[in-house]
């Protein structure tokens, strides 16, 4: 078990350490229990050991995942396909609701573009025209401040 | 408070070629819109506005966007922090 260059007889010494309980066995003489022919250390010191196995059990218990277990508590084939056709239809829905929100495209699309393609340039009177309005509204919008007519802020009268 | 701007717009619509005016901020806010171009396309407008910046070099040169359709053309372009839109028909 992870050792490199064992030779035949350390593994055999392995095997025999491997099977050697963790634990040894309290009184390997003693009978089952069966309470009348034993005296009152035994009990106590069974006892213990039988704690110690139990945390053992416990601790080891703690670390496991029952995947068995798990699938015994999932769906059943007709629960699981109900919930897939459940989730579909919602997906469907919503998808549907999604495509509607797509933005709304610019006005007048051509559908003959070679047309479109041959025409003139765009007159430079045109790009000069949108230049003075796009600067005449930044002035405007500059302009713009709050007309406060009454007081913004009011303190109230506290008694 | 917003008159000037209100007014600018009504100006800018008075020109017989022109059917649509959008006035947007730098996140896509309607700031003023009439005709053809409502506050729902003020999104598209700046981030193509910001987009077609971020083509040139230098950073203090604006492009103007050009939508060229059979229709008309919408004319984007940025001032400062604001962006506007024409909609232009051929004549």
């Amino acid at each position: 078990m992870g050792c490199c260059y064992s030779s035949e007889s350390e593994t055999t010494e392995q095997e025999r350490d491997e099977r050697k309980p963790l634990i040894p066995h309290p009184n390997p003489d003693s009978k089952p229990p069966n309470g009348t022919e034993r005296n009152p250390a035994n009990i106590s010191s069974t006892r213990t050991d039988e704690q110690a196995l139990l945390s053992i059990i416990n601790k080891t218990a703690q670390n496991i995942i029952d995947v068995s277990a798990a699938d015994s508590q999932g769906m059943e084939q007709h629960e699981y396909m109900d919930k897939a056709r459940q989730y579909s239809t919602k997906l469907a829905v919503l998808s549907g609701t999604l495509s509607q929100k797509k933005p709304p495209p610019l006005p007048s699309l051509t559908s003959q573009p070679h047309q479109v393609l041959a025409s003139e340039l765009v007159p430079y009177s045109d790009i000069q025209q949108v230049c003075k309005v796009a600067a005449y509204a930044y002035s405007a919008i500059s302009q713009i401040k709050v007309d406060a007519k009454e007081e913004l802020v009011v303190q109230f009268a506290i008694p | 408070m917003e008159a000037t701007l209100e007014q600018h717009l009504d100006d800018t619509m008075k020109n017989p070629a022109i059917v649509g005016v959008l006035c947007t901020d730098a996140q896509g806010h309607n700031l003023g819109c009439r005709g053809s171009l409502s506050d729902e396309h003020g999104g598209v407008v700046s981030v193509l506005a910001k987009q077609a910046a971020s083509l040139t070099k230098d950073p203090t040169d604006t492009p103007t966007v050009c939508l060229e359709s059979d229709s008309g053309n919408v004319l984007v372009r940025t001032h400062g922090t604001i962006t506007v839109a024409v909609h232009k028909i051929v004549t």
